[in-house]
């Protein structure tokens, strides 16, 4: 074969495969949602003359061919491949891998929003801590970052910093550091948060700290789900990860326990069997992101009550607080501003823990 | 629209190459000039009528100067060209320009005009002047046929970042151009290489630009980081988007000028501005330096026409100071070269090109700066004035992300892959390796566009 046969060859390839492109995406049917993105995908825009005229639609139409193109999540895994591999860039959209464990990097801190946060922590305080016969306590649940970023040559946040931070804004609060009883294996490969499974050693670090026995290894089972787990950053990361397995913590306590929710006005086990099913296996735990929960103990060994300011780190771990306390409200400061608590939470007597995690509070989420 | 991009490249590009190719040779122009419209329409809405009355003006100038029967009427209509070509650029660019440097001056609170600038503005009145001037002088013929002309004006390969195309360039082959499975395997291998430097390149280095300018740890070594990869950006972008025009011209059988010739590897400034984005420096020459006068001429008069011309070729990239004294920068070293010929002439090629790099990176620290205060900040950072320390984890976590790119970049500025593809173009080796490329080329693209956000074109606004 001459070389200008075999040219000809390879762009008659090369014209094939863009027309097969071309035409997957005029005429293949728009899908709804990514799996792997966890999020709805845009469709086709509103076409009329104010939106043509503005420009909207064709910003919309940009965004629509992007999220519905064929074999998106492949495509996506061949830039994540040729970014790491030929270009050898640390990291792929702000994700990294080593040793298996996928994270973001989370740099720098961003002292206004930590502060901001601290505001709605003082907020809280003000309103309905001050003068209430409440004992405070406070922690940050330290990211994947903590363990892996410095070691591996990857930016991280200041840790020592923002916890500095987080205690000088809440004098008002007993600190605890959690972040010496956890190391890298606690946290899932392809997600951001930690496994229920692995972080009892915390549950007892804050348990003593607010004076209540310590929960107990043997009390619990952990019970596989059948699902494999795919975390957050699975499909962040676009790169091929293995599933895992994710486990629920089960004990006598814990499987007695309800959970109200306080907008949906319903009550649920711990572990909700509907929550088997979504999209985020994570929120299995006391039903995921929810502003206002209360769970009961009937089986609890003393009267105590303990109030958590959290969350989703709190979720997973709040059922390994429960045996030593009657009820435990679960709050979320996101979703629920902090002047409308009193309409639901008497505050009076009970251990009040501040924990969210120090991504949550790096973000401007709260 | 943008060429990076999935509508472009899935949705407008294979209909109009469809379209274009099933049409008869006489209405090929008809589809390309209302695909052209589309794709400007596709960016400014309102102002593809702003484009289609520019169109209109100057087809009737170039008639009018046709059927003038004397210089004198020749010239009235040149002038009225003229004229509207520079009204245009004064209200939609230089406006709000002149009204706030006024104001600055005298203190004064004249209101800003606020009026967005049309995509591509400076490139298609250029494009119009340079039409007109040459009908004028008698270098091209009057174009006779509104769609030709519309075509030529608004060719959407180049309509909104070049290269500068003079109508005498196109003229033959706007009424008279064939197409051949060579050009358009030719073209379309052009057109990917162009998309490789846009997007896996120059828009690469557009993320260590925002890392940069957002860090809070920024060290000495981070300023040089950001100075060489502003040069290999912009360098990557519009060269990547010249590549792409031409190749796209190719494709319809048009025969677009070189833009680019690896500039980086100049031994003067002179050498510079004759390899970089040459069909704007070939038309400031031909339309604004030789008829002041160009270099013969009293050294005095010299100097003024070289201050003119470097000052509009800065104000021809932006309507600010930044841009004035960057031009003139140039200005500057372009005389120094002249007088001081003999001297440089003996200086080894190595420290001559390190002297033009060095300059090259200065000015293009003013030219990204928004503002003085800015362009001075970080040539100070550049020689540790600024109170930065020499080196922060952070200028070294991107040091070695980066480290590959920078490599990348610094081969592709040079013509080692080029002449590495010459010597296998007619090996089976190459045969095999060119398709497997271009192939790869395509995929890896569309995932970065498929994966990644909007990144517009740094040229997009001149």
């Amino acid at each position: 074969m001459n070389n200008q046969k075999i040219r000809a060859i390879g762009a008659g390839v090369l014209v094939v495969l863009w027309i097969a492109l071309t035409a997957v995406s005029w005429f293949a049917p728009p899908k709804d949602i990514s799996e792997a993105e966890r999020r709805p995908l845009k469709q086709f825009p509103t076409t009329n003359a104010t939106t043509l005229l503005s420009g909207k639609f064709m910003k919309d139409f940009e965004g629509y061919t992007l999220d519905q193109f064929p074999l998106r999540d492949s495509f996506r895994k061949i830039k994540a491949l040729f970014h790491y591999n030929a270009l050898q860039q640390k990291d792929n959209n702000g994700i990294y891998i080593v040793d298996g464990y996928a994270a973001e990097m989370e740099y720098p801190m961003d002292k206004a929003s930590v502060e901001r946060a601290m505001g709605q922590y003082n907020k809280v305080y003000e309103l309905y801590l001050k003068n209430s016969n409440t004992k405070i306590y406070n922690t940050v649940v330290p990211d994947k970052g903590y363990y892996l970023a410095k070691e591996n040559g990857y930016l991280s946040l200041d840790y020592d910093a923002m916890f500095s931070l987080v205690r000088s804004k809440t004098p008002w609060a007993a600190w605890t550091d959690i972040a010496d009883c956890l190391a890298l294996e606690d946290y899932y490969y392809t997600d951001t948060h930690w496994r229920q499974e692995k972080i009892l050693k915390v549950a007892n670090r804050l348990l003593a700290a607010m004076n209540a026995p310590p929960a107990q290894a043997a009390d619990f089972t952990a019970k596989p789900m059948e699902r494999p787990f795919y975390g957050v950053y699975y499909g962040q990361a676009a790169l091929p990860m293995e599933p895992e397995t994710m486990y629920l913590m089960h004990s006598n306590v814990i499987d007695g326990c309800t959970v109200y929710d306080h907008t949906t006005k319903k009550t649920t086990p711990v572990y909700n069997p509907a929550m088997l099913t979504d999209k985020d296996q994570y929120n299995i735990y006391l039903n995921g992101p929810q502003s206002l929960l209360t769970v009961t103990n009937p089986n609890a060994t003393t009267d105590r009550e303990l109030l958590i300011f959290r969350d989703s780190f709190g979720s997973s771990l709040a059922p390994l607080l429960l045996q030593s306390y009657k009820s435990v409200t679960l709050v979320d400061i996101r979703y629920i501003q902090p002047e409308f608590l009193g309409k639901f939470i008497e505050f009076n007597d009970q251990d009040v823990l501040f924990m969210y995690s120090a991504l949550v509070l790096n973000k401007k989420l709260i | 629209m943008l060429f990076s991009s999935i509508p472009f490249l899935f949705y407008f590009l294979p209909a109009v190459l469809i379209l274009y190719f099933l049409v008869p040779t006489k209405l090929k122009n008809a589809v390309l000039l209302l695909f052209s419209l589309v794709f400007y329409a596709w960016g400014e809405p309102k102002y593809v009528f702003l484009m289609i009355s520019t169109i209109c003006l100057f087809f009737f100038c170039g008639i009018a100067i046709g059927k003038a029967a004397t210089q004198k009427g020749k010239k009235l209509w040149l002038t009225v060209s003229v004229v509207i070509s520079l009204a245009l650029l004064a209200v939609f660019k230089y406006a709000d320009f002149a009204v706030g440097s006024v104001n600055a001056a005298l203190g004064t609170s004249i209101p800003l005009l606020k009026l967005a600038l049309p995509i591509g503005i400076s490139f298609y009145t250029f494009q119009c002047l340079s039409y007109t001037i040459d009908v004028y002088r008698g270098d091209a013929a009057v174009q006779r046929n509104i769609i030709s002309f519309g075509a030529y004006v608004s060719l959407f390969p180049q309509l909104i970042a070049g290269p500068i195309v003079r109508y005498v360039d196109v003229a033959r082959e706007l009424d008279h151009r064939t197409h051949s499975w060579n050009d358009i395997a030719l073209g379309l291998r052009r057109f990917l290489v162009g998309l490789c430097k846009k997007i896996l390149i120059a828009d690469r280095f557009a993320v260590l630009l925002n890392v940069f300018r957002d860090s809070s740890q920024q060290s000495v070594l981070f300023y040089w980081m950001y100075a060489i990869a502003f040069m290999l950006h912009i360098y990557f972008d519009f060269s990547g988007y010249s590549d792409m025009a031409i190749g796209l011209g190719r494709v319809f059988g048009f025969h677009f000028i070189e833009n680019f010739n690896y500039p980086y590897m100049s031994r003067s400034i002179g050498e510079f501005w004759r390899r970089w984005h040459m069909s704007l420096g070939s038309w400031f020459r031909d339309y604004v330096y030789i008829p002041l006068g160009g270099n013969r001429v009293k050294p005095l008069r010299w100097v003024f026409n070289t201050l003119v011309v470097w000052m509009l070729t800065g104000l021809w990239h932006g309507a600010a100071w930044n841009f004035v004294v960057w031009g003139l920068l140039y200005a500057v070293f372009l005389m120094l070269e002249k007088w001081g010929k003999p001297i440089i002439d003996r200086i080894p090629d190595l420290l001559r090109r390190c002297y033009v790099l060095l300059v090259v990176m200065l000015g293009f620290v003013l030219f990204n700066a928004v503002d003085f205060t800015q362009a001075l900040s970080d040539v100070k950072g550049l020689f540790g004035l600024n109170d930065v320390p020499l080196i922060t984890k952070e200028t070294l976590y991107y040091l070695r992300s980066y480290a590959v790119l920078f490599i990348i970049g610094f081969i592709g500025a040079t013509p080692h892959v080029r002449n590495i593809g010459c010597r296998l173009e007619n090996t089976k080796f190459g045969a095999f390796l060119e398709p497997v490329l271009m192939i790869a080329a395509l995929l890896v693209c569309t995932a970065y566009l498929v994966d990644g956000s909007f990144s517009p074109f740094l040229y997009f606004r001149f």
